[in-house]
């Protein structure tokens, strides 16, 4: 299968940006991706991952607005580009395929 | 209690963060630490503060976006600029239709005229040591001017070389030219016509002639050695290896025999004036020709190698009077020029270089010169004409910044790109045209295209490029953007001006070309139908093989005498040399009453009996030949008055070692090209000579002809009978001419033709900018004509201006061309009349057209939008 490789973080910003369609930048999406996975994120490794994607091409960026409590400075924001659309919907295909390939005994014995 | 971020680590951010990341990286940092400062205290916001900004160092964020390169921009915006020129291109195909069309056949024209220019230019330059060869010439003094020649004293390259110690080498060379016929090598049952040239000992040293096989230092040692060339080798043997000591046989009056090959040598560049196939050696032409060895004859020419660094002036000043150390009397005087030279600068005027071929060269650069100027004029006008449409382009180009200099840059680089597109077009139509571009000028000029050559092309459209676009974009870049926004037009009184004066100019080249090519029409039909003395109709001539036996000798007065019965030949006869310019002189004629202190050379016209007959040239005073005519000579009118003879018929001359009584004169004739004048010469008489003539009766030739080639097989075994028509060898003589002639005419042609493009473009422009001003006016009630008139007005006036600039230059600069010929025909009125009519029947073709059609308008139409 050929597509670019992303790694569980990035996949996870990535998800978290389409979860935030047009409200994703940086601090929001720290926030989701704490809230979601209950652990503690730093905002320098989402911008990285961020930074990451945009060289993969998975999202796009503009220069939003600035807010008084950001010391009047102006957001990053990011949205899905359609590559990116492409690529999360073929890693859920493929988790999908996998996880239907699994015999039902074992499944059975998985932990729900 | 602190509510900010620690300062230190903001300016730690603000130290390492990469500048185009620190708004937003800082931004979701202070965002996060109200957020922590509301929910956890100041001391965990700060805190987890530092925390994220010493996250932040990781390479993504400390790595500088590389600067925005400069040359990157410049790349940017001159393929921007050819993307606009080619949507411009596009949108108006008529303009870019004319446009190109008149530069692609200005630099056809011009780049055509380059490759035979610089093919001219490098005839005779093959030579390693081009810059040290010279030929000597002398300086002959005649009745009333001063005669300057190739040939000299057979002797005077030995006693040269030995005498003068700024020589290293010299040679005397007779070349094949100098005979009347071609030689013929025999080998088995091979026969051939070969180029025969005789050259003394230095010759090899000096001239670069590349040898194969054999040794250039002991080559052509001994009487009867020759060096033949691979090419004839080839016919000959149908090989070049193991040739060296085979022997030929080779027939050319004297020179008969059998010769011994011992060095092959590659065949000649085409760049050579005097080609030849075999080197012979001098010593033989001395041996069997012993009067080269008396210092009045001039028969062969004569190079010098010169040492490196001698001065030339100072060498010129110590041989001028060299002859006379030779011949108490001799009134001779040497000079000598630069052996390259010979082809170009051939011609002298009273002992003073007078041009030559240069003259054609020159002329011809400048009429190459001025069809690319007339392109780029075109080019210019249509372009500035235009301008009012990219107004706005220019306008907001500005507003946003651009400075002059790019939109200079811009518009130059648009009538580069045309330029290159003509370029294109042009070197397609070269390779179409050059087939017929080789046949008018006799010459191959595929074999000049060189790396080099194409080089100096691409360089001359570049410059073709610059030249055109330089106005249009220095005039269209120095809008004002404000008066250009609001949509006014800016037509000055200069620019109107410059357009006008560039159509001026234009059409005073024009003018120039056609009255030009007239003046040498005119000329050229003059001399060809000129009475020359003699008459030329419906004579043929050819070679008859004659040694000096007198068995032979006694068949080839038979086959004359034969000729001369054969049923439509008139008369036949024989001679030396020839009717066209080639003929020895001699000078030293003794006559009573002959002032010693005077001399001046005669023409040594060698005939065979019946000649003066078989040429119709009429005896004035005296007789013909007689029966036995040993004793007996005959000179032309110009001959006795210069040698101020009373009653000549029957007074005793002596030349040489002879003595002859004088019998008649002859009427004058030309025995020369029409540049000279009469020269004196004399007949002489000789049983029979190598070039035959035969008159035919009109009518009938082939018939004649073929009867005439019956005997011929029978008389000469085995060669082929090539005849010439003399009518034919007088049109050579003037060749240059007719070539200059016949590429005037189509060159002239095809100015006209740049020209009116341009005219038809501008007329379309301005029919188009008046529109609205002749809706109103056909509203108002002009008519048609009325309207034509009006529009076609203007540019009969720039003609007219044109043609009082260019009549006054044309008859001036004929009057100049003129001077060269002895005869000459009148330019009368009547040339510039009708250049003046055709030139405004061509205005009027291309103008009307457009006025015409601009005036037919239905006015609704025109008027209807605002």
């Amino acid at each position: 299968m050929k597509r670019t490789y992303l790694g569980e973080f990035e996949e996870i910003v990535l998800l978290t940006v389409a979860i935030l369609q047009d409200k994703a930048y940086g601090v929001s999406i720290t926030e989701e991706i704490e809230q979601q996975t209950g652990r503690s994120v730093s905002v320098s490794a989402v911008h990285a991952a961020l930074h990451r994607l945009e060289e993969k091409g998975m999202v796009s960026s503009w220069m939003g607005e600035a807010t008084a409590e950001r010391g009047g400075r102006r957001k990053r924001m990011f949205v899905v580009s359609a590559l990116g659309n492409r690529t999360l919907d073929e890693i859920r295909l493929l988790r999908n395929r996998m996880w239907e390939a699994i015999p039902l005994h074992i499944f059975s014995t998985l932990p729900v | 209690m602190k509510t900010s971020p620690p300062r230190w680590a903001d300016r730690l951010l603000e130290w390492f963060c990469a500048p185009h990341l620190l708004e937003e990286v800082q931004g979701d940092l202070y965002e996060r630490f109200q957020k922590n400062l509301r929910v956890f205290g100041p001391v965990i916001a700060r805190r987890e503060y530092v925390r994220g900004v010493l996250g932040f160092i990781r390479p993504f964020a400390l790595k500088r976006k590389p600067a925005f390169s400069p040359s990157f921009n410049i790349q940017i915006m001159i393929s921007n600029y050819f993307k606009i020129a080619w949507r411009n291109i596009r949108r108006d195909t008529q303009f870019t239709f004319l446009n190109l069309v008149g530069l692609a056949i200005g630099l056809t024209s011009s780049l055509l005229i380059y490759l035979w220019v610089n093919n001219e230019l490098n005839v005779d330059k093959y030579n390693e040591h081009d810059a040290q060869l010279f030929q000597v010439l002398q300086n002959i003094p005649q009745e009333n001017k001063i005669e300057t020649a190739e040939y000299t004293a057979g002797m005077l390259a030995t006693s040269l070389a030995a005498e003068m110690p700024e020589i290293t080498y010299a040679t005397a060379v007779v070349p094949a030219s100098w005979f009347a016929s071609k030689g013929i090598v025999n080998v088995g049952e091979t026969k051939l016509k070969a180029k025969g040239q005789f050259v003394g000992a230095g010759y090899l040293k000096m001239f670069s002639c590349n040898f194969l096989q054999g040794d250039k230092n002991t080559a052509l040692n001994g009487k009867h050695a020759v060096a033949i060339s691979d090419e004839l080798a080839m016919k000959l043997f149908h090989t070049t290896q193991n040739i060296i000591g085979k022997s030929i046989e080779w027939n050319q009056n004297e020179f008969n025999g059998a010769y011994m090959i011992t060095a092959i040598f590659e065949k000649n560049q085409p760049n050579v004036s005097e080609p030849f196939d075999i080197l012979f050696n001098f010593d033989l032409f001395v041996e069997k020709r012993p009067g080269m060895l008396d210092w009045r004859n001039s028969d062969p020419r004569t190079y010098i190698m010169l040492k490196e660094g001698t001065n030339i002036e100072a060498f010129n000043a110590k041989i001028r009077n060299y002859l006379k150390t030779k011949e108490k009397d001799s009134k001779r005087e040497l000079l000598i020029r630069p052996f390259a030279d010979k082809y170009l600068y051939g011609q002298y005027n009273n002992g003073v270089q007078a041009g030559g071929r240069i003259t054609y060269v020159r002329l011809f650069s400048a009429i190459a010169l001025f069809i690319l100027l007339i392109a780029c004029i075109n080019f210019m006008n249509l372009s500035t004409a235009k301008a009012s449409q990219r107004m706005k382009e220019v306008g907001v180009k500005k507003v946003v910044g651009a400075s002059r200099s790019s939109l200079v840059l811009q518009y130059i680089s648009e009538s580069v790109l045309m330029s290159f597109l003509a370029f294109f077009i042009a070197i397609g139509l070269i390779f179409v045209l050059l087939p017929a571009f080789n046949d008018i000028t006799g010459k191959n000029l595929f074999e000049n295209f060189t790396p080099k050559v194409m080089l100096s092309m691409i360089g001359i459209t570049l410059l073709a490029g610059l030249l055109a676009g330089s106005y249009p974009a220095l005039y269209i870049s120095g809008f004002n953007p404000v008066a250009v926004l609001k949509g006014k037009l800016r037509t000055s009184i200069g620019e109107l001006w410059v357009r006008r004066g560039l159509v001026v100019f234009q059409f005073t080249l024009s003018i120039a070309f056609i009255a030009g090519v007239m003046v040498i029409y005119k000329q050229i039909n003059y001399i060809q139908s000129k009475n020359l003395g003699y008459s030329r109709d419906h004579v043929v001539h050819f070679e008859i093989p004659l040694e000096m036996d007198s068995v032979k000798i006694n068949t080839a007065i038979s086959f004359i005498n034969e000729l001369k019965n054969i049923p439509g030949v008139v008369n036949a006869a024989s001679y030396y040399h020839n009717l066209t310019g080639d003929h020895g002189g001699i000078s030293g004629f003794q006559w009573p009453g002959k002032d010693p202190t005077r001399d001046f050379d005669l023409a040594n016209l060698e005939v065979g009996p019946n000649f003066l007959e078989t040429m119709n040239i009429k005896i004035k005073e005296g007789r013909n030949f007689s029966k036995n005519p040993t004793t007996e000579i005959i000179f032309n009118e110009t001959a006795i008055k210069q040698m101020g003879l009373k009653n000549p018929i029957g007074k005793t001359i002596k030349y040489w070692d002879r003595e002859r009584q004088i019998v008649g004169i002859a009427e004058d004739f030309n025995f020369e090209s029409l540049y000279e004048g009469v020269k004196p010469c004399f007949f002489q008489i000789y049983p029979v000579m190598p070039n035959v003539l035969v008159r035919l009766q009109a009518g009938n030739e082939q018939q004649t002809l073929s009867r005439i080639q019956q005997a011929y097989a029978q008389f000469n075994k085995g060669m082929a009978f090539e005849y010439k028509f003399l009518d034919d060898d007088y049109q050579a003589l003037y060749v240059s001419e007719n070539r200059v002639a016949v590429l005037s005419k189509y060159f002239a042609g095809l100015a006209i033709i740049i020209s009116c493009l341009g005219l038809f473009g501008l007329a379309a422009f301005t029919a188009q900018r008046r529109q609205k001003e002749i809706g109103i006016r056909k509203v108002v009630g002009a008519t048609v004509t009325n309207l034509a008139f009006m529009l076609s007005k203007d540019f009969f006036r720039l003609v007219g201006i044109a043609l009082v600039i260019a009549l006054p230059l044309v008859a001036w600069a004929a009057k100049e061309w003129l001077t060269n010929f002895a005869y000459r025909t009148t330019i009368g009125f009547e040339i510039y009349l009708i250049t003046a009519l055709s030139i405004a029947l061509i205005t009027l073709l291309t103008v009307s057209y457009q006025a015409i059609k601009a005036a037919l308008t239905n006015p609704v139409k025109t008027l209807k939008t605002e």
